[in-house]
């Protein structure tokens, strides 16, 4: 990218990815806050999406309304395999969580700069995806409204939650990592809530903005603390990432079923986490921004750094895969090593094999920075890339619950409409969430771009380094598209 | 609580009016500006925010309290499996952990409310909404007698606009 911009005086060679270049496009904070408050008003295809995303919600909530009449066998459980679409859609709801506290978190304490653009629209999808994920065990009980029982507080029963069990593990881990995420999410909002409470003419949303703002006024003392404050945040949310998904994890590594007795799972969840939940930003972040018009700020070079990092990601599962496999070939454990077949070429190929190419083989693609660049192949693979990470979860549950150690315990499973129905109320409550937070409030950080975005200087900017904004050519920064 | 506020379009004029309102010594400054900026840091020189003690002090805190619930309960309603201790410390460091960054991350929350006086109820003096957009601005709580030479001051290095409030 270098030789793209013109040479500086002097022969001095330019600094591109300074403050003065970042946005190339974006010349003032006034743009920022009337570009990006801009993205707020309601259009025709915004409520033609929120339609169909309470709809599909609809159809979610009256199964469930369904099942709690009929029980839990509604839906497509029956001996060996207790364990379905339910566990698979929570584990990828919480999978998809992951990469938005990866972005906003673990790249800031990185000083990546290309999460800038698209942290915002990440957090808010790992809030809305933890919501969603955190349904599902809910949605698994028999009586839905005994959940809190794994709490433990003081209570006339006088019994307590089992804390050696994976189940009240998770409880704690979900719980943790809702509330932080919400808090992180939250505390980023407050400046950016301040400029629409500032800029807001009507009376009743103002109030409502002024109190969400809480009477923030961006002085020194605030910056001074909100900065240290965000800083240490950002610090416990980086191995909160590592642990949930863990945790997660242990729920089925702390069984002894073949397929799932692995000391390997919680890193290979994690990264299967951080990798379908970049997969989802971009299936959020590509549309937002051709909808919204911010090519000037969700650059292609912001995009080709994420779909760098998709393509690590999915390496590092495809490792992970190949590992579980050589673990069972090394291991001469017969069951583990008969499971493993069965996954890949018996009952269940078919799912593995989605999995195998969506997950490993499609991302491939990446390594050409033509299609790193190229929005709409990466939207298409990114759709690849949600389907597959759902199949993996489905290969990790089902295979092993209907293939364990003696043949009289081998069953199979078949989803239900039950199943299907509740699976699409998932995606209408997360996208309901969503769109309702897109145009309420800015999806991008107004106060962290300002941060790159060079200020109106009297004297001129001194550093000689740095590009100014009319120096460089917004084309060649992968601005136009 | 009275002083005079300047409005101001740049960044280094800002800079400059309050290195000179801080050789004059006429008030305690206020700065506001639309994103943290490290210019402010150098020249105000303000010691570090002390929220990190409260991170520390709370994540120990929620660290202990993590651990003591497991023990608690294991103790109180014990469930003895093969002999093993009743009060394991592997499978407990899990709740020790996720309670350490729950009270940890809040506490800091919390803390940061505090050292910035939020929630505020009112805007008090010394804000314009233009602080939030593109502007900055330096906010002199001074007394009536050295207003005119704040505003004086204020004006040589470009403010926009400057006014008295009270």
């Amino acid at each position: 990218m270098a030789t793209s911009a013109s040479p500086l005086p002097g022969g001095q060679r330019p600094n591109i990815p300074s403050a003065a270049v970042r946005f190339p496009a974006v010349r003032s904070y006034e743009q920022v806050d009337n570009e990006i408050a801009g993205t707020l008003r309601p259009t025709l295809g915004w409520f033609a999406a929120l339609g169909i995303a309470i709809l599909c919600l609809l159809v979610g909530a009256a199964t469930w309304t369904y099942q709690i009449h009929e029980g839990l066998g509604a839906a497509g459980y029956q001996p060996p395999v207790m364990w379905g679409v339910y566990i698979i859609t929570f584990v990828f709801w919480v999978g998809i969580g992951h990469a938005g506290t990866l972005i906003s978190a673990i790249l800031y304490l990185f000083r990546a700069g290309f999460r800038t653009s698209i942290y915002r629209v990440s957090e808010a999808m790992t809030v809305f995806a933890v919501m969603t994920a955190g349904l599902f065990p809910i949605l698994h009980l028999g009586r839905p409204w005994k959940f809190f029982y794994l709490i433990p507080y003081p209570n006339w029963r006088l019994i307590w939650p089992n804390p050696k069990s994976p189940l009240v593990w998770d409880v704690f881990a979900i719980l943790t990592y809702l509330t932080i995420s919400s808090t992180f999410l939250y505390i980023g909002l407050i400046p950016d809530i301040a400029i629409l409470r500032d800029r807001e003419k009507n009376p009743v949303r103002k109030s409502i903005l002024s109190m969400l703002a809480l009477g923030w006024r961006n002085s020194d003392r605030e910056w001074r603390h909100f900065t240290r404050a965000y800083l240490f945040l950002a610090a416990f949310a980086t191995p909160l990432v590592l642990s949930v998904h863990s945790v997660v994890s242990f729920d089925f590594a702390m069984a002894l079923t073949p397929g799932w007795h692995a000391t390997i799972f919680p890193p290979y969840f994690v990264a299967g986490a951080i990798f379908s939940g970049i997969g989802m930003v971009f299936t959020i972040a590509i549309p937002l921004r051709k909808a919204f018009k911010l090519q000037h700020y969700i650059t292609l070079n912001d995009i080709d750094a994420a779909a760098k990092l998709c393509l690590f990601t999915s390496m590092v599962v495809g490792l992970a895969y190949l590992t579980e496999f050589q673990i069972a070939w090394v291991s001469g454990n017969k069951f583990e090593q008969d499971y493993f077949w069965n996954r890949v070429f018996g009952q269940w190929a078919w799912a593995a094999w989605i999995m195998l190419i969506c997950n490993c083989v499609l991302p491939l693609s990446l390594f050409s920075q033509k299609l790193r660049r190229n929005t709409t192949w990466l939207f298409i693979l990114s759709l690849f890339i949600n389907l597959g990470m759902w199949f993996e979860r489905f290969v990790i549950v089902v295979p092993s619950l209907s293939h364990e150690f003696e043949p009289w315990q081998w069953g199979s499973y078949r989803p239900t409409w039950v199943d299907y129905g509740i699976l699409l109320g998932s995606f209408g409550w997360f996208f309901m969430w969503f769109l309702l937070f897109i145009k309420q409030l800015p999806v991008m950080a107004m106060m962290e771009i300002k941060e790159v975005v060079p200020p109106r200087f009297k004297h001129g900017h001194t550093d000689p380094h740095d590009l100014t904004a009319d120096q460089i050519d917004p084309d060649q920064m992968g601005v136009a598209h | 609580m009275q002083g005079v506020l300047g409005a101001f379009h740049e960044l280094d004029s800002a800079i400059h009016a309050i290195e000179d309102l801080k050789k004059a010594k006429l008030g305690d400054i206020t700065v506001f500006t639309p994103t943290p900026r490290h210019e402010f840091d150098h020249v105000l020189e303000h010691a570090p925010s002390k929220v990190r003690i409260y991170t520390l002090v709370m994540g120990l805190a929620g660290v202990t309290f993590g651990y003591w619930i497991p023990v608690w309960i294991s103790d109180y309603w014990p469930l003895v499996v093969g002999g093993k201790a009743i009060a394991t410390w592997v499978p407990f460091t899990i709740l020790g952990f996720e309670v350490m960054v729950l009270i940890g991350g809040l506490s800091t929350v919390f803390a940061m409310f505090g050292f910035s006086h939020i929630p505020r109820l009112t805007m008090t003096v010394g804000y314009d909404p233009r602080f939030s957009s593109g502007h900055f601005g330096v906010w002199v709580e001074t007394a009536p007698e050295q207003a005119d030479a704040a505003i004086e001051l204020l004006k040589k290095h470009g403010a926009e606009e400057v006014r008295r409030e009270r």
